[in-house]
């Protein structure tokens, strides 16, 4: 059962990236108009998938641990001591210090603000922009579709690190930049499905019954075609910020992306890169940290992508 | 079947790590080519023509010669000579009559002669790009840089080896500059375009050729058997551009570097690995030079003295050098540093006092936050200079003011401070030969030096006192001048606040048995002192 | 061949984008790059000539025309043209990615093989936590775990460069990584999918070995989405190489993108990015083209 489902999903996408213009197996199933709310599907899902549910509640804490930073830590984000630089973990410091004698807990719920927001943030807004642009090329089609389309695939067609870097040279540093460089990036892949998606359900009955009627385009798109979409698109979702976790806390590695002295969690691996001998926990924490988060969205996309794909509901 | 499958599986992978970890364990052995020397530099350097550089000196020093040279004998700095080999000054201090070391002949096989010196000196007048301020003290040097003339009137060639140069000012200090790598003798005869780009045309009369440079990946030094001066033990140089310091460190204690800078690893790692395994390994220099903190005098608000004596009193310098440099610094208090001629052990500093600082800026009328600047940082600065900006930012919060560290690449970096522009940043400055007129010239001995320098300071009659101190014949009167000159630029009018002088540390591989840093302890050495093991 | 004439489309829009991009940015890089003592006339003087006075549109077309040529300009920074600085980075990301590559199918086929045949059992688990494994941990983790453990600790391989072959063995494992991980789960799912198939029965019925129908029916249905995949990891394996040569300073094509930024070098970034671009879009090509190779149901529609 769940192989099946797997490598259909798998599989799926990667048809899709390949031909995108292709039947879509998830959705073409959805709107054979089982209307399960989505309160059910969630709770169906925490009931079967223990794992998705955890992820979930991991994920909530991390955003909750984000939100009360300041309230979590006596310290401030950049208060240095030197005098008590690189202290293993202790009464005073849970993770000890780092190189400038900062709180290394501190730092990684301060940090928490930039991986984890720069990772759903500009994710939400790639979607919202990359599937309200997808739908409209697949609906319009014709001119509208081809300057889309060429659009995306340009910004598809570089490698995602030296988009990144591009991006953020033009723009220049700083966090705000970061936010831009990841919505800008990722908007593509959303566009490509959104469109195949609504080239299908273009066709259907109801749609065409509400163009026979004459209801505007713009109602069907808002009242029809995107909310159909819906069920693929939280999966791209989850499958796509840990993606952007990951090429933030890259950037930052590099030194592309959030300066010292401020917090982010590949910052903080690259500067604690040097006292693996002395000080290991300054890049493992982070580490596990940024772990953490992108097997939580894995996770839970696994999740929903069973509750959504309705074969198994058949099963 | 499964159990067949996941047998051959198995069987496969155990196969592949025996193989794998076989070749790696044989392959572990292997000698290094006797007389090599591997070292390593976190960028790699814009030219190998010192006329074009203030930084890039390792290949001037090794492949090419200059009159005199500044080595260290017993712990002292001396001026030694090494292409001149006979000098004379006249007894006022304008001519100098020099002979040259006879038989010194380029890599080439063309014969040294005064007349290869005197092209020196114009082309760095010509080129006028960097370094042009020595060539400058010669008669006739301003005409060359302008163009209206094309040979340099004060320098007159006897015969091939000897030569004398008129000065327009008696300089105390005019042989030591001439040991600087700017006055490297180039050979006017196979003088070419590639000059500083192509190894090939780096003709020199040094102890090294330069076979091959790959940009940013590394370059190589090979003896020169011309050479007039002793064999040396190092037949072959290899410096390789390792960007990331963290890579140096583990390539260096893995046996791929024979040499290593402990310039560019943080302190904890050279207290906690270096100090303890590689102790007997330490070669320790210091640098004769001085870290400040420069402040720009045409920003609003650091205009005001009381602002800038507020800074030197918020600053924790003691911490900083027991933290960030195992205490292996000496506070500063000046511009002439520890180690120098005419250095002021007594001259007062600033003390630690962020409520004295406090209220003297509210005595200036300043509020809490209102005064802001921006504090530039060189992205190829070390990780504790990095440090030491971030806790400046930090101190000086703490008193009221709002000092934001901006990050900008090498380039862009030089070009905002060269146009008098940027704020306030950390600098640091090492002596480039063993004068004081080398640290107060270059930032407080005219209105450009001090504008390109982005400290802007203002007071015109201390600036042509300083410009006219080296002038000064008596060494006790120059000494006094340079003293008093220094007590009012800092001491009085705080246009800096210094900072530190720092050791610099390097530790030797296995294979060396010996290494004498340059002495004013650049990162640039000469490779004539390493000496390996047999 | 539609699809070639479009590739050449986006490849030609790409350029115009990324030339537009990078200079949109103030300031000029002449005098960026002269420094401290540049005086105004030196500065104008190569502005001309490198034609950065020039409007933009024919500043466009010359770099365009040089392009096709093989000529792309002159590093800022490194004073070599760029096409020679990108030849031999080129080799050096090339093998680094050809290993990396060979180093995710052995692995993650091998990995998703072992642990399909021994479906939900400790084997199983153990390899599919692997797998897990290599999606999450972010490139720079693994390379440096790598490096200090077998580098630094062991002293099996070099920690960093190129020098011999064994340079390559850390990189391609830290690169691969990610990949394996991937191939790895698709590995599984489509074995276990093709072995449950009706068909599979039917041949087994027919007397086949179990390892025939194994190694004859699914493998060749798996090889259909691995190659695929393979072809598309190619965006991937370029950016992972970003990081991966900067940890063990390995002078590819990644590392120098990562130099040209930090010195505002505009045509080095130009040509790394661009170069690497066309290889992504070349990629997709012979991913598609593969795909209607393998794939007859394709083939049919086409």
């Amino acid at each position: 059962m769940l192989r099946k489902k797997e490598k259909q999903i798998v599989s799926d996408f990667e048809h899709r990236k390949a031909d995108p213009a292709g039947p879509s197996e998830i959705s073409e199933a959805y709107d054979l108009g089982e209307a399960e709310t989505f309160g059910k599907l969630m709770l169906r899902m925490f009931r079967e998938n223990k794992l998705s549910a955890v992820s979930l509640l991991v994920i909530l804490l991390m955003i909750l641990c984000t939100i009360l930073a300041p309230v979590l830590t006596p310290y401030g984000e950049t208060d240095m001591d030197l005098l008590n630089r690189l202290q293993p973990p202790s009464g005073d410091h849970w993770l000890g210090t780092d190189e400038g004698g900062r709180d290394v807990l501190t730092r990684l719920l301060y940090g928490s603000r930039v991986s984890l927001m720069v990772g759903i943030v500009p994710t939400l807004l790639s979607m919202v922009l990359g599937a309200l642009l997808g739908v409209m090329a697949g609906y319009f089609g014709k001119w509208t579709d081809t300057v889309i389309m060429r659009l995306a695939d340009i910004v598809l067609a570089f490698p995602s690190m030296l988009l990144a870097m591009v991006i953020m040279y033009t723009l220049g540093g700083g966090l705000f930049n970061v936010f831009l460089t990841l919505t800008l990036m990722n908007w593509g892949s959303v566009a490509r499905i959104a469109r195949s998606e609504t080239l299908r359900l273009k066709k259907s009955e109801f749609v065409e019954a509400a163009r026979s009627i004459g209801v505007s385009k713009w109602k069907i798109i808002f009242r029809h075609i995107l909310p159909n979409c819906l069920p693929t698109l939280i999966v791209l979702f989850t499958l796509n910020v840990p993606a952007a976790i990951l090429t933030e806390s890259s950037l930052s590695f590099l030194g592309l992306g959030i300066q010292p002295p401020g917090a982010s969690w590949g910052l903080m691996v690259n500067m604690g890169r040097q006292f693996l001998y002395n000080a290991p926990w300054l890049s493992f924490v982070p580490s596990a940290a940024i772990m953490v988060a992108v097997l939580s969205f894995n996770f839970l996309g696994d999740g929903l992508r069973d509750v959504l794909d309705p074969r198994l509901r058949k099963q | 079947m499964n159990k067949r499958i996941q047998k051959k599986g198995i069987c496969l992978i155990l196969v592949l790590a025996a193989l794998l970890t076989g070749i790696l364990l044989a392959a572990t052995a292997g000698a290094e080519e006797a007389g090599l020397l591997r070292t390593a530099v976190t960028y790699d350097i814009t030219t190998m023509d010192v006329a074009k550089t203030t930084e890039d000196y390792m290949i001037p020093m090794n492949v090419f010669d200059r009159l005199f040279e500044t080595r260290m004998e017993d712990g002292t700095a001396k001026l030694v000579p090494s292409l001149c080999t006979e000098y004379k000054v006249s007894e006022d201090g304008l001519t100098y009559d020099f002979t040259l070391r006879e038989g010194v002949v380029f890599s080439n096989g063309n014969p040294l002669t005064a007349s290869d010196v005197q092209y020196s000196f114009e082309r760095l007048l010509v080129l006028a790009n960097q370094n042009t301020d020595i060539p400058l003290e010669v008669v006739g040097g301003q005409d060359v840089m302008d163009k209206k003339a094309e040979t340099l009137s004060g320098f007159s060639v006897t015969d091939d080896t000897h030569f004398s140069v008129t000065l327009k000012a008696p300089n105390a200090g005019f042989l030591a500059e001439l040991s600087s790598p700017a006055m490297s003798i180039v050979d006017q005869e196979s003088m070419s375009d590639g000059f500083g780009v192509d190894p090939a045309a780096m003709i020199g009369t040094g102890p090294y050729l330069v076979t091959e440079r790959i940009t940013n990946d590394h370059y190589t030094l090979v003896y020169n058997d011309k050479y007039w001066g002793a064999e040396p033990s190092v037949k072959k140089l290899v410096v390789r551009v390792i960007s990331d310091a963290n890579t140096q460190n583990l390539m260096f204690q893995n046996g791929e570097l024979d040499l290593i800078d402990l310039d560019k690893q943080d302190s904890a790692i050279v207290q906690s690995q270096y100090k303890t395994v590689y102790a007997d390994r330490i070669v320790s220099v210091r640098k004769v030079g001085l870290t400040f903190l420069a402040l720009n005098e045409s920003n609003e608000y650091l205009k005001d003295v009381r602002v800038r004596k507020a800074i030197g009193m918020a600053l924790d310098v003691d911490t900083m050098i027991a933290a960030l440099y195992n205490g292996d610094a000496t506070r500063e208090n000046g511009i002439i540093p520890t180690g120098a001629w005419a250095h002021n052990d007594s001259l007062e500093g600033f003390a630690y006092d962020p409520e004295g600082a406090k209220s003297l800026l509210k005595e200036a009328g300043y509020e809490d936050g209102q005064i802001s600047f921006e504090l530039s940082m060189d992205s190829t600065a070390t990780g504790s200079i990095q440090l030491v900006y971030q806790s400046i930012s930090q101190l000086l919060d703490k008193v009221g003011i709002k000092a934001t560290v901006k990050s900008y690449d090498h380039a862009a970096y030089l070009d905002l401070r060269g146009s008098g522009k940027m704020d306030a940043f950390i600098a640091r400055w090492l002596l480039d030969y063993n004068d004081p007129a080398n640290i107060m010239l270059t930032f407080f001995g005219s209105a450009d030096n001090t504008l390109h320098r982005s400290l802007n300071y203002p007071d015109a009659e201390i600036i042509a006192r300083v410009a006219a101190a080296p002038a000064i014949v008596d060494d006790s009167q120059r000494m006094a001048e340079y003293q008093a000159l220094e007590k009012k630029i800092i001491g009085e009018d705080a246009a800096w606040i210094p900072l530190f002088e720092d050791m610099h540390l390097y530790c030797l591989g296995s294979r060396v048995a010996s290494f004498t840093p340059q002495w004013a302890g650049f990162s640039d050495f000469y490779v004539t002192d390493v000496v390996l093991k047999d | 061949m539609k699809r070639i004439v479009q590739a050449l489309l986006v490849l030609l829009l790409v350029s115009l984008m990324l030339f537009v991009m990078l200079r949109i940015v103030p300031g000029n890089p002449v005098a960026v790059l002269m420094g401290e003592h540049a005086n105004q006339a030196t500065i104008d003087r190569l502005t001309a000539e490198l034609g950065l006075d020039q409007p933009i549109h024919v500043q466009f077309f010359r770099y365009l025309s040089g392009a096709v040529r093989g000529d792309f300009g002159t590093s800022y920074s490194l004073g070599k043209p760029v096409s020679e600085l990108m030849g031999t980075a080129f080799v050096n990301t090339l093998l680094l990615s050809l290993a990396a590559a060979l180093f995710a199918w052995i692995t993650g086929g091998l990995c998703g093989l072992l642990a399909a045949i021994r479906k939900n059992s400790i084997p199983d688990r153990l390899f599919m936590g692997f797998s897990l494994l290599g999606i999450s941990m972010p490139v720079f983790m693994v390379a440096m775990i790598l490096q200090y453990v077998f580098a630094y600790w062991l002293h099996w391989v070099p920690i960093s460069g190129t020098a011999d072959w064994r340079s390559f063995i850390l990189p391609a494992v830290a690169l691969g990584w990610n990949s394996a991980g991937s191939i790895a789960r698709l590995v599984r799912s489509a074995l276990l999918d093709t072995l449950e198939e009706d068909y599979i029965d039917t041949a087994r019925a027919k007397g086949l070995g179990k390892s025939g129908v194994l190694f004859r029916h699914a493998l060749r249905n798996t090889m259909l989405p691995t190659v695929t995949m393979m072809a598309l990891q190619l965006s991937a394996l370029l950016s992972g190489a970003v990081i991966t040569e900067t940890v063990f300073s390995i002078n590819g094509i990644g590392r120098l993108a990562v130099q040209a930024i930090t010195a505002r070098d505009i045509p080095l970034l130009q040509g790394t990015v661009l170069f690497s671009t066309a290889i992504v879009i070349f990629g997709n090509l012979v991913a598609d083209f593969l795909y209607t190779v393998l794939d007859p149901r394709t083939r049919k529609e086409a």
